[in-house]
């Protein structure tokens, strides 16, 4: 698991307002970048359905899965079996694959840590 | 029997597109057994779930998934699904006209922006600006106030009005008449006011 340097980030979580763990990871650092300029819009607060990452139970199922089958989800777009819809890059279609990649490996980090660390809905 | 209905009063709200309903039920001239906040925040539970099943089920999946129609503003010349803050929009102006002819039902709910694409939907009352603006600002957190307007008192409940899929994105930063063109999605784009008599 990547080591966690900083636990009161800037930023703020939705659900409680939680701090966005930061990792020492340099690729995470950086895909924490990312996930917080596109993804936290959604995944932060639950918005359509997006699945929070702080909440272990919309998570455990996910971090399991191939990293691969999220890549494609967050890069190609994703409908959930209700129809809910990820769109493409998170609706961003200027992020490059690297960087998509790069925030779905932060958003795995985080919600392991919640797993892991919590194991319990924050 | 006869006196003990005679004695209840059921206000009923029909929601939109589900044909759900909202009951209170009070006896006369006692208190009422929901709050106004209760009140409203079922109200907008119903609200919606309703706009998000469009938004998904119909929505998502006919113009995304299946790719058998488009979603238009213009939805008339277009053929096309109107868009879910139309439909959100054409439910609330039915229900007022509906419940004009309604006199135990006296309530409204509209949605407004601080960047209105029609300027009709901008805010008008104090409470409406303050709580457009807090919730832009607070997000995942929803704004009640009581206000007095012509003499009657209010309780006004606002609840942010979210960019859930990308046309909505698209459709207020493409807009000629949009104040605003740097929507991503998840913003807060405004809200929806519930108003009901105290």
């Amino acid at each position: 698991m990547a080591a966690v340097v900083v636990l009161f980030a800037a930023a703020t979580a939705g659900a409680g307002s939680l701090p966005y763990v930061e990792f020492s990871d340099e690729h995470l650092y950086f895909g924490r970048i990312v996930w917080l300029g596109t993804c936290e819009n959604c995944h932060g607060y639950g918005v359509a359905d997006a699945p929070i990452p702080m909440k272990p139970n919309e998570w455990r199922h996910r971090v399991s899965k191939q990293r691969e089958i999220l890549y494609d989800h967050a890069i190609n777009g994703f409908f959930g079996p209700d129809d809910s819809y990820m769109p493409e890059r998170g609706g961003n279609t200027a992020l490059s694959d690297a960087e998509v990649k790069a925030a779905v490996d932060y958003m795995v980090e985080l919600a392991k840590f919640y797993i892991d660390e919590t194991g319990e809905e924050k | 029997m006869k006196l003990l209905s005679k004695s209840l009063v059921t206000l009923g709200v029909m929601a939109t597109l589900g044909g759900l309903s909202v009951a209170v039920a009070a006896d006369v001239g006692s208190t009422p057994s929901i709050t106004p906040k209760a009140m409203a925040d079922a109200l907008h539970l119903v609200m919606d779930s309703d706009r998000a099943v469009y938004t998904k089920k119909i929505v998502n999946r006919l113009v995304k998934k299946e790719k058998v129609i488009k979603a238009s503003e213009h939805f008339e010349d277009d053929k096309a699904l109107v868009l879910p803050a139309q439909m959100f929009r054409f439910g609330s102006e039915l229900a007022a006209k509906r419940a004009a002819d309604m006199p135990d039902v006296n309530f409204n709910y509209s949605l407004q922006s601080m960047w209105p694409v029609n300027k009709q939907n901008a805010p008008k009352t104090e409470a409406e600006k303050a709580g457009l603006k807090f919730v832009a600002e607070n997000k995942g957190e929803n704004y009640y106030a009581e206000e007095t307007l012509g003499g009657k008192k209010y309780f006004t409940a606002i609840y942010a009005d979210t960019a859930v899929a990308p046309v909505c994105v698209s459709c207020h930063n493409d807009h000629k008449d949009s104040p605003k063109r740097d929507f991503k999605l998840g913003d807060v784009m405004g809200g929806v006011v519930i108003r009901i008599p105290l």
